[in-house]
C-alpha cells in the first residue's frame, strides 16, 4: 500500500488530471457510438441505405454505413479528448503543432462525413433512378444513373475540400460550366415537352375539356379519349390525332355543344 | 404399368411443341437442349430469359383458361400455327409441373382470352387491374355483402357519348387511376351504386354512376344472365371498350369483348 501511494505521489497532479480527461472522453466517445448507432438505426438509416455500393462495401469488410458513421463520432470525441489530455499535461514542446490541430480536427471530422453522406446518398439516387428506368430497355440508358450518382458525389467532395480549406475555385468553375451545360441542352431538348407539360397542367387541373367531349383543335376533330401531362388523344372518324397540349394553347380548341 | 406409359407415349407422340407453364430454370434449360421441338414458355414473369416468352396477365385458376391463354399468345405470335399439336405441361395442383395436356391448336378452341389482354384499346395492365380488383370484390363483397359492379375499360371517350350520367360524377375533376391502393378501397365503396364504371385506356378512372345505352340488337349472351351483363356486352360491340362484370347472383367475374363473352371465372379460386 505504501508503495502505490508512494507511486501517486510521484505522478504529478497535471498528469493525473489528463489520464481522467482522457478516460473520461472515451467513456463519452463509446456512449456516442453507441447512442448515435440507436439514434441513426431508429431513424431508418439501415434501410434507406440498403443495397448502395458504400453499404455494400462496409458489409463486405464486416461493418455497416451507421457503425462507420457511430464510430467516427466516438474516434473525433476521443481525438479531442487526446488533444485536452495533451493541454492540461501541458506537452509544452509541440504547443504551437497541437494548437493548429485542434482548430483543425473538427474541420476533418465534417469533412469525412459530409463524404460518407455524398457517396451513399449518390449511390442512391442511382440505385433510385435505374429502378425508375428498369422498364425502359435500353442498354444505353445505364449511363444516366451513373452520371448522376458522380455529379452528385463530385458536389459532395467539392463541399468536404472546402470545409477542410483546399483550394477549390478551379473545380467550382467546372462544376458551373457542368450545370450550365446541362440547363442549356436540356432547355433546348425538352422545350416543347415543358411547354406542352406546363399547359398540361392547366388542362388537367381545370379541365377546359374531359373525356368524351367533342372538341377540335387545329384541323383536329374528334372526341377526347385521353388528356396526359403532355398531350391529348383525340378520337377522329378514321384516326386518332396525340395532340401536343401547348397546341391547345397557340391556337385555342373548340368544344362542340350538343345540347 | 406398360399400359401407363403407353397412354403417356400417346400424349406425346410427334408434338410439335411443348409448353411450359412457369418452369423452372433448370427445366427450361433441359428442354432447349433438344432441338427436335419448339418451346414456350407461358408464366407470370420471364425468370429464364425464354425465347418465345407469353406472358399471364393472371394466374387463372382454371387450368383450361391458363392453356387456352397461352396458346391464343403463341399464335398470335406466329410461334404455332392452326392444327399444330402441343404437350403442355402445367403445374395444377402443386407449384411443380405434375400434369401433361395435348391439345391441338385450333379456331375453335379460339375464345378471345389472349386478345381480352393484348388487343384491347386499353392497356393491359389496366385491364389486369380493374379484373384483380372485380376478382377482390367478389371475394368479400362490400361490407361482407354481395355486390354487383360493372366496369367498362377503354375507348372512353365513346363509352361516354353512349352512357348518361345517373347522378353527380364522385369522380369529377379527380385523377385518380385503378391500381392504386387507396383506389381500390374508394372503388369498393361506390360499387354499391347503380350504373357502370368508366376507365380510360391508361387506367383513368372517368366517372361512376353511368347508365348505359347501347343499341343491344344483335347481343347474343348465355341465357338467363340479367341487364347488367346485357348492357355490358352491348357496349362492346358498340365500341372498342371492354367490360368486366361482378354478377350480383352468381357471384362470377364475366368479361366480354366485341358483344361475346371472352372469360368467365370464379373469384373464390384467385
Amino acid at each position: 500500500m505504501v508503495a502505490l501511494d508512494r507511486l501517486f505521489a510521484e505522478i504529478p497532479n497535471r498528469i493525473l488530471l489528463a489520464g481522467i480527461v482522457l478516460i473520461l472522453g472515451m467513456i463519452l466517445g463509446y456512449i456516442a457510438n453507441r447512442v448515435n448507432r440507436r439514434l441513426l438505426t431508429r431513424a431508418g438509416i439501415p434501410e434507406a441505405v440498403e443495397g448502395t455500393a458504400f453499404e455494400r462495401t462496409a458489409r463486405s469488410v464486416g461493418t455497416s454505413t451507421v457503425a462507420i458513421i457511430a464510430q467516427l463520432s466516438m474516434w473525433f470525441i476521443i481525438g479531442v479528448s487526446i488533444l485536452a489530455a495533451l493541454s492540461v499535461a501541458d506537452v509544452r514542446f509541440t504547443a504551437q503543432f497541437w494548437g493548429q490541430l485542434t482548430g483543425f480536427l473538427p474541420e476533418v471530422f465534417v469533412a469525412i462525413l459530409v463524404l460518407i453522406v455524398g457517396i451513399v446518398v449518390g449511390d442512391k439516387v442511382e440505385l433510385v433512378i435505374s429502378e425508375r428506368l428498369r422498364g425502359i430497355k435500353i442498354p444505353q440508358i445505364g449511363v444516366l444513373p451513373r452520371l448522376v450518382n458522380y455529379s452528385i458525389v463530385y458536389i459532395f467532395v467539392l463541399i468536404a475540400l472546402g470545409q477542410i480549406g483546399v483550394a477549390t475555385s478551379a473545380l467550382v468553375v467546372l462544376l458551373g460550366g457542368y450545370i450550365i451545360a446541362v440547363v442549356i441542352i436540356s432547355a433546348v431538348a425538352f422545350r416543347d415537352l415543358l411547354r406542352s407539360g406546363a399547359a398540361g397542367v392547366y388542362l388537367l387541373l381545370n379541365q377546359p375539356y374531359g373525356i368524351g367531349d367533342e372538341i377540335h383543335i387545329d384541323d383536329h376533330a374528334g372526341i377526347v379519349q385521353e388528356v396526359t401531362v403532355f398531350v391529348t388523344r383525340i378520337e377522329g372518324d378514321e384516326a386518332e390525332y396525340i395532340v401536343p397540349n401547348r397546341r391547345v394553347f397557340e391556337e385555342g380548341f373548340v368544344r362542340v355543344r350538343h345540347d | 404399368m406398360s399400359s401407363l406409359e403407353a397412354v403417356l407415349d400417346s400424349l406425346i407422340s410427334e408434338v410439335d411443341a411443348v409448353a411450359l407453364f412457369s418452369p423452372s430454370a433448370s427445366a427450361y434449360d433441359r428442354f432447349v437442349g433438344e432441338d427436335d421441338v419448339d418451346v414456350l414458355v407461358i408464366s407470370r414473369e420471364n425468370t429464364v430469359d425464354a425465347e418465345n416468352f407469353i406472358e399471364l396477365p393472371l394466374d387463372f385458376g382454371d387450368v383450361r383458361d391458363r392453356i387456352r391463354f397461352g396458346i391464343e399468345g403463341a399464335m398470335d405470335q406466329g410461334v404455332i400455327d392452326d392444327g399444330d399439336v402441343l404437350a403442355c405441361v402445367v403445374p395444377v395442383f402443386a407449384d411443380e409441373p405434375d400434369t401433361v395436356v395435348r391439345v391441338r391448336a385450333s379456331e375453335s378452341l379460339h375464345t378471345g382470352i389472349y386478345d381480352l389482354f393484348v388487343h384491347s384499346r386499353a392497356e393491359a395492365d389496366v385491364i389486369r387491374d380493374v379484373l384483380e380488383l372485380v376478382i377482390e370484390l367478389g371475394k368479400k363483397g362490400q361490407k361482407g355483402q354481395r355486390v354487383g359492379a360493372l366496369f367498362v375499360v377503354g375507348d372512353a371517350g365513346k363509352v361516354m357519348n353512349k352512357s348518361r350520367p345517373l347522378s353527380y360524377n364522385p369522380f369529377e375533376k379527380s385523377h385518380v387511376h385503378v391500381g392504386d391502393s387507396i383506389v381500390n378501397v374508394m372503388l369498393k365503396e361506390f360499387s354499391r351504386l347503380d350504373g357502370a364504371f368508366v376507365i380510360s385506356d391508361s387506367g383513368k378512372i372517368v366517372s361512376a354512376y353511368r347508365y348505359l345505352e347501347p343499341s343491344a340488337e344483335g347481343v347474343d349472351i348465355p341465357k338467363g344472365l340479367g341487364t347488367r351483363h346485357m348492357a355490358a356486352a352491348a357496349i362492346t360491340r358498340d365500341t372498342n371498350a371492354v367490360s368486366i362484370v361482378l354478377s350480383e347472383s352468381d357471384a362470377l367475374v364475366r368479361a366480354f369483348k366485341g358483344g361475346e363473352l371472352v372469360l368467365e371465372l370464379d373469384p373464390e379460386e384467385y
